[in-house]
C-alpha cells in the first residue's frame, strides 16, 4: 500500500526500498513467501551485507537504519522514481527525466483524466497516478494480457489501484475503449506505430481540446507521427529530447609541480624533479558513458472542438499574451472555405 | 493583428477572425528550381522599392494579395527550391499574417515563457529541471512541502502548487529571504485562492524565529481579538526588533518602514503576514514531506537549516545553475551519511525540427539546465 500516500511505518504488505551502500532494492514486506517446492517459508532477503529478516521491518520508521548480519541499510518509502529504478522489468522502461518532461508537457494535474498505451512495467503509469490523484483517472492498455494483469495486480498490491484503470486491448487496431471517448484531458503513446494511435487520440480527448504526447526511439516513427498530427488538426506540434547526466563528485588531490626556480642559479640542481606541493579540489566528474539516446518525445495541443473547422494548419504562434479564453484573431478577414482538417475525423 | 501608424509608433489592434489562412494554401506556387545555381544575393532580385511595398502593405486588405504581388515581382522566387520557397513564404508569412492565439495559463507556457524572456530572472531554471524538481521532489495532492526560494520569481512555487492542486490537503511553506515574495509565476497561473492559499509565502527569518522563540503563539486567539489593542501593542514593538536582526538584507530600513506602514494601513487588523508566520511555524513544527531549495546564496547552511525539518525518509532536491556549490554540498552530505540516493545531475535537452525530408536538430539550443542534488533524508 505503499504508494497510496505519505506513510511513517511500515506496515505488512508495504513495499520498501533498502539503500544498501548506493545500492537500491524494492522489498516487498510480507512475513512468508513461497520457496522452490511451493512451501511457505519465512521470508529472509539476501543481500551483499547479510540476511535481512522482513518480518522484522514491520513497525519501524521510514528513513531508519536496519541491521544486516554484516553490516547496515536504510529503508526508504517508496516514490515512483525509485519504483522506477528498482522495478521488475517487463519491458523496456521510461526513466525519470523522461516521466518528468511527460507530466509537464500533458499538463496534468491532480484531477485530469489521462490516457495511456501501452502500460508496459508501469514505470509512467505510477508517476501519472501519483499527479493526477485523488479526484483523476489513469487509463492505461497494453496489447499483451500478461502484462495487463500484472500491471493491474501490482497497482493493486500497490493500493492505487481506484486511480487507475488497466484494459488488456490492442488500441492501434480497436481504438480505445468507450469510457474514455471524449473524456481525456490528455493522451500519451508509447507504441510501435503511434501515427495509427492519433485518430484514436482525437476520439479520446475532450471537446475543451487536450494535449498529446508520444515517445519514440526511432526518428522514422516521430516524423510519421508528425505527419498524422498536422492531419488531424494538432497544434503547436513539437519534438524533443531529455537527457540526464549524473556527475561524480569527489575530491582529487592534485599534485603541484613548481618551474620558477629554474630562472635563477641555485645551489641545488634536483635531479629528479618532484612535484613540490598538493592542491585540493572538489570535483565532478562527466562519466565516461552516458545515456545518449532514449527516445523523441512529440508533443502537440488539440484545439477544442469548436476551432478544429476553423483551424487549417498553421503554424500556431504561442503568444506572450496570456489570458483565460481560447481565441484566433488576425488581421485578414476570413477567407474562403478552405479545410485543411479532413471533415470526416472530427 | 493589424498594425497602424508609422514605423517606430506602430500599433496593434486585434480583429477576431473566424478562420486563419495559410499563405501555401493560398498562393497557388507555379514552378520551383531544383538548386540554388542561378540565385545571386546581389539585392536585386526584388523590382519594388521599400517605398512601394509599404504603400502596398497600407492599400492592401489581404496579406495573401502583398505576398502574391511580392512574388511576381522577384526575379529569384521561381528558381528557389520548393523547401526555400516555404520557407519564404514561412518568414513572409510572419511579417504579414500575424496571428495571435489566447490560451489559458498553465505551467508548461508560463515556465516557457519566463526563460524566454530572461533566463536570469527565474534562475536559469529551463522547462526540463523545472519538471525534475516537482517529480524528484515526490510533489503530490497531499503533505505538507517545504520551499526555499530566493530568485525564481515565483516560477518554483508555482510548479510546486500546480502539483498540489486545488481541492487537496497538500500544503506549501513557501520561505524567501526578502520583504515580499517573488509571485510573478504565481500569480501568472490565474490559480483560485483555494489553490492559491495552499502556499504560505514567508520570510525565513520570521518564520524561524517564531518557530524557535515562538514570539506569537496565541495563534487561535488572535484571530477572535484583530481589534485587541494590547496584543496591537506588542506586535508594534516586536516590528522594530524584528528588523534589526536582519543585518544581511540592504533594504533594512525601508522593510521597516514598509511593514510599518503595511501595519497601519491594515488596521485594526493584523497584518497577513503575521498570521503567515504563525501558520509556517505550525505546519514546518509538523514536519515536513519534502524540501525544495531553489537559491541564490550558498545552499550549505540553508539545506543544513530546513532538512531538520524534514521527515526521515523523504526527499530533498537542490536546483543551482551552477555545480560547484552543490559539489561541496555533495561532499559534506556524504561525510555526514544522513542521506540516501545522493545525486548530482544535470539536464540536456534538444528540440527537433521535424519536416519531410527536412528533420534535423533545431540550429540554436540551450546548454544551461542548471544542476540539481537530489536524496533522501535519513533518520
Amino acid at each position: 500500500m505503499s504508494f497510496r500516500g505519505y506513510k511513517e511505518k511500515i506496515e505488512d504488505g508495504d513495499v520498501v526500498i533498502l539503500y544498501l551502500s548506493n545500492n537500491l532494492h524494492a522489498i516487498e514486506v510480507c512475513t512468508e513467501i513461497k520457496n522452490k517446492k511451493g512451501e511457505m517459508v519465512e521470508n529472509v532477503y539476501q543481500t551483499t551485507f547479510g540476511a535481512l529478516k522482513v518480518k522484522n521491518l514491520i513497525g519501524i520508521e521510514y528513513g531508519s537504519r536496519v541491521e544486516l548480519s554484516k553490516g547496515w541499510g536504510h529503508v526508504i518509502q517508496p516514490t515512483p522514481e525509485l519504483w522506477s529504478l528498482t522495478l521488475p522489468h517487463r519491458t523496456q522502461i521510461i526513466y525519470t527525466p523522461d516521466i518528468s518532461m511527460i507530466l509537464l508537457q500533458l499538463d496534468l494535474v491532480p484531477g485530469s483524466i489521462v490516457v495511456e498505451a501501452g502500460t508496459g512495467s508501469g514505470s509512467l503509469t505510477h508517476a501519472l497516478i501519483r499527479r493526477v490523484k485523488p479526484n483523476g483517472h489513469v487509463y492505461t492498455f497494453d496489447f499483451h494480457d500478461h502484462r495487463a494483469k500484472l500491471a493491474q495486480e501490482e497497482f493493486e498490491s500497490h493500493g492505487i489501484a481506484d486511480y487507475v484503470t488497466v484494459q488488456h486491448r490492442d488500441v492501434l487496431e480497436k481504438g480505445f475503449s468507450e469510457q474514455v471517448t471524449g473524456r481525456a484531458d490528455a493522451v500519451f503513446l508509447d507504441l510501435p506505430k503511434p501515427w495509427d494511435g492519433v485518430p484514436h487520440a482525437v476520439d479520446a480527448i475532450k471537446a475543451q481540446g487536450g494535449r498529446f504526447c508520444s515517445f519514440s526511439p526511432c526518428i522514422e516513427q516521430v516524423q510519421r507521427t508528425c505527419e498524422a498530427l498536422t492531419q488531424h488538426g494538432f497544434q503547436d506540434i513539437s519534438t524533443m529530447e531529455v537527457l540526464q547526466t549524473e556527475l561524480k563528485v569527489s575530491r582529487r588531490t592534485v599534485p603541484v609541480r613548481d618551474l620558477t626556480f629554474l630562472k635563477h642559479k641555485s645551489c641545488d640542481n634536483p635531479v629528479e624533479e618532484k612535484p613540490s606541493s598538493d592542491k585540493s579540489y572538489v570535483v565532478g566528474a562527466w562519466p565516461a558513458t552516458t545515456p545518449g539516446h532514449t527516445g523523441y518525445l512529440t508533443v502537440a495541443t488539440l484545439p477544442p472542438a469548436f476551432l478544429k473547422r476553423k483551424l487549417p494548419v498553421t503554424e500556431a504562434e504561442n503568444g506572450k499574451s496570456v489570458s483565460t479564453e481560447i481565441e484566433m484573431k488576425s488581421d485578414s478577414d476570413s477567407e474562403e472555405d478552405k479545410l485543411v482538417v479532413d471533415e470526416s475525423v472530427l | 493583428m493589424v498594425a497602424n501608424g508609422k514605423k517606430r509608433s506602430r500599433e496593434y489592434d486585434l480583429e477576431l477572425v473566424e478562420e486563419t489562412a495559410c499563405l501555401k494554401d493560398e498562393i497557388g506556387i507555379k514552378s520551383s528550381g531544383s538548386d540554388n545555381r542561378n540565385i545571386y544575393d546581389d539585392g536585386r532580385s526584388q523590382k519594388l522599392t521599400a517605398d512601394e511595398i509599404y504603400d502596398l502593405k497600407s492599400d492592401s486588405s489581404k496579406a495573401a494579395d502583398i505576398v502574391e504581388t511580392l512574388i511576381t515581382n522577384s526575379n529569384t522566387f521561381h528558381n528557389k527550391t520548393e523547401f526555400s520557397q516555404d520557407k519564404y513564404l514561412k518568414k513572409k508569412e510572419k511579417k504579414y499574417f500575424e496571428y495571435i492565439q489566447i490560451l489559458k495559463p498553465n505551467l508548461r507556457i508560463i515556465s516557457e515563457i519566463l526563460y524566454k524572456l530572461e533566463p536570469t530572472k527565474v534562475q536559469g531554471i529551463r522547462i526540463d529541471t523545472l519538471s525534475q524538481i516537482v517529480t524528484m521532489a515526490n510533489l503530490c495532492c497531499e503533505g505538507s512541502h517545504l520551499l526555499y526560494d530566493s530568485g525564481s520569481n515565483g516560477l518554483v512555487a508555482a510548479a510546486l502548487l500546480n502539483a498540489i492542486g486545488d481541492s487537496n490537503t497538500g500544503r506549501l511553506v513557501h520561505m524567501h529571504p526578502g520583504n515580499m515574495s517573488q509571485k510573478q509565476a504565481l500569480l501568472a497561473m490565474n490559480y483560485s485562492p483555494e489553490q492559491y492559499n495552499k502556499c504560505v509565502s514567508v520570510n525565513v527569518y520570521s518564520a524561524l524565529r517564531q518557530y524557535y522563540q515562538g514570539c506569537d503563539t496565541n495563534s487561535s486567539e488572535k484571530i477572535l481579538e484583530v481589534g485587541e489593542s494590547n496584543s496591537l501593542k506588542r506586535k508594534g514593538e516586536s516590528v522594530p526588533e524584528e528588523c534589526t536582526k536582519i543585518p544581511k538584507i540592504s533594504e533594512t530600513l525601508n522593510l521597516n518602514i514598509e511593514k510599518t506602514e503595511n501595519r497601519y494601513t491594515q488596521e485594526p487588523k493584523k497584518p497577513k503576514w503575521h498570521f503567515d508566520n504563525i501558520e509556517a511555524s505550525n505546519i514546518i513544527s509538523n514536519k515536513m514531506d519534502s524540501l525544495i531549495i531553489a537559491c541564490k546564496e550558498d545552499p550549505q547552511n540553508i539545506f543544513m537549516e530546513l532538512s531538520k525539518f524534514v521527515k526521515p525518509g523523504r526527499p530533498f532536491v537542490v536546483y543551482y545553475p551552477v555545480a560547484e556549490p552543490l559539489q561541496n554540498l555533495y561532499v559534506s552530505l556524504k561525510s555526514q551519511s544522513n542521506v540516501a540516493a545522493l545525486k548530482l545531475t544535470c539536464s540536456w535537452m534538444r528540440n527537433y525540427q521535424i519536416l519531410p525530408e527536412r528533420t534535423h536538430p533545431e540550429v540554436l539550443m540551450n546548454g544551461s539546465s542548471g544542476f540539481l542534488l537530489t536524496g533522501y533524508i535519513l533518520k
